[in-house]
């Protein structure tokens, strides 16, 4: 109930409140969002496997979001950024839609 | 190929067999857990508010772009207006100045001998309507849309056929007038035409039409017409007026000493 929960009360707290993204830090929200979400699956699929743990989750965030975005910055910096962003989102990308299948098959066993 | 595998065999962190398998067993960190998950949602709903700000912004960025391309076209053409006006008045000021004696005489029609020819001046006469226009579909693919460099050819086909006046919607060309792309459009003296294109000429009613269809602009159209299907009317009129290219305007050169 913890993430669902939480979920629910961050959205809700990024629609009211409309934080505003410092103009440096705004290529790597989009970036992070994918880590973040490759996160999510992963733990829910650890999850269906029994072997979910909350630390190994919070630390694979935010090793995931800061290595994602310290690879876009480094991109920017010798200006390959949107190609190694490319990269990193077709990895991830590959990583969730492979973590959603298993997803699929263990809650549907389809 | 190796690198994709790998991906796909181990779509999960390892970590969490590896905590699994040396029997840490659950912990419970509740609080990092749910910042983490708070985090997580203030990220998408921060993204996608500050997507949807910055689309208003653009599209406004936009508009206000596209009002002041037409405020300056309304000035451009308020200026023209005021140009011919002026010309005009140049025209009756000169026919004062220069008197009655015979060279006045002699300067004054061979002015107007000139000046229908350079475009100075509204003429009217017989002529050709030519109306051009894309192709009704896949207007979208370059090749079936009128260039530049077609509505070019279409000019340098008349005039080689004979045309003494000659106006591309309205705007009246001279040894001075560029047609040429710009973007989108194909502008005339730098003003950007809308489709279709009315080019009228002025010529012989008998020759203008037969020496057309023979020239180079008549053949390069008369095979965009057939295999690209563009619009392509020629038409005879009894009578039309062209009007005067107001941008007639000597920058640099100047009359040599006689």
């Amino acid at each position: 109930m913890i993430p669902l929960i939480g979920l629910i009360v961050g959205i809700l707290l990024g629609l009211f409140l409309e934080p505003t993204i410092p103009l440096a830090l705004q290529p790597y929200l989009p970036i992070a969002i994918v880590a973040a979400m490759d996160a999510l699956f992963g733990a829910f699929r650890a999850y269906l496997d029994g072997n979910f743990t909350d630390r190994v989750f919070v630390v694979s965030f935010i090793s995931n979001v800061l290595i994602a975005a310290a690879i876009v910055y480094v991109g920017d910096q010798i200006g390959v950024g949107s190609q190694l962003s490319t990269g990193v989102v077709v990895v991830l990308g590959i990583r969730i839609f492979t973590n959603a299948a298993a997803i699929r098959r263990a809650l549907f066993h389809a | 190929m190796d690198l994709l595998n790998q991906i796909i065999r181990q779509p999960v962190d390892p970590d969490y067999a590896l905590v699994k398998a040396r029997g840490d067993g659950p912990t419970r960190r509740g609080i990092a857990f749910a910042v983490v998950a708070i985090v997580i949602g203030a990220m998408f709903a921060v993204a996608a508010v500050q997507t949807n700000r910055s689309a208003p912004v653009l599209a406004g960025e936009r508009t206000e772009l596209i009002s002041r391309i037409k405020a300056a076209e309304t000035e451009q053409d308020r200026l023209r207006e005021r140009a011919t006006a002026l010309a005009d008045e140049i025209a009756t000021l000169r026919a004062g100045a220069l008197g009655d004696d015979d060279t006045a005489s002699a300067l004054q029609s061979q002015i107007n001998a000139l000046d229908p020819i350079v475009g100075n001046v509204a003429v009217k006469g017989p002529g050709l309507l030519v109306v051009v226009d894309d192709a009704p579909t896949g207007a979208d693919q370059r090749q079936d849309r009128v260039l530049d460099m077609d509505l070019q050819v279409l000019v340098n086909g008349l005039w080689q056929a004979g045309s003494e006046a000659i106006a591309i919607n309205g705007h009246r060309l001279s040894t001075l007038t560029a047609i040429r792309g710009a973007g989108d459009a194909i502008t005339v003296d730098y003003r950007s035409l809308t489709r279709p294109y009315r080019v009228e000429a002025i010529g012989d009613p008998r020759t203008l039409h037969a020496r057309y269809v023979e020239s180079s602009g008549g053949i390069a159209w008369n095979e965009l017409a057939q295999n690209r299907r563009m619009r392509y009317e020629i038409s005879s009129m009894e009578e039309m007026t062209l009007e005067a290219d107001p941008g007639m305007v000597l920058r640099y050169a100047k009359r040599a000493k006689s």
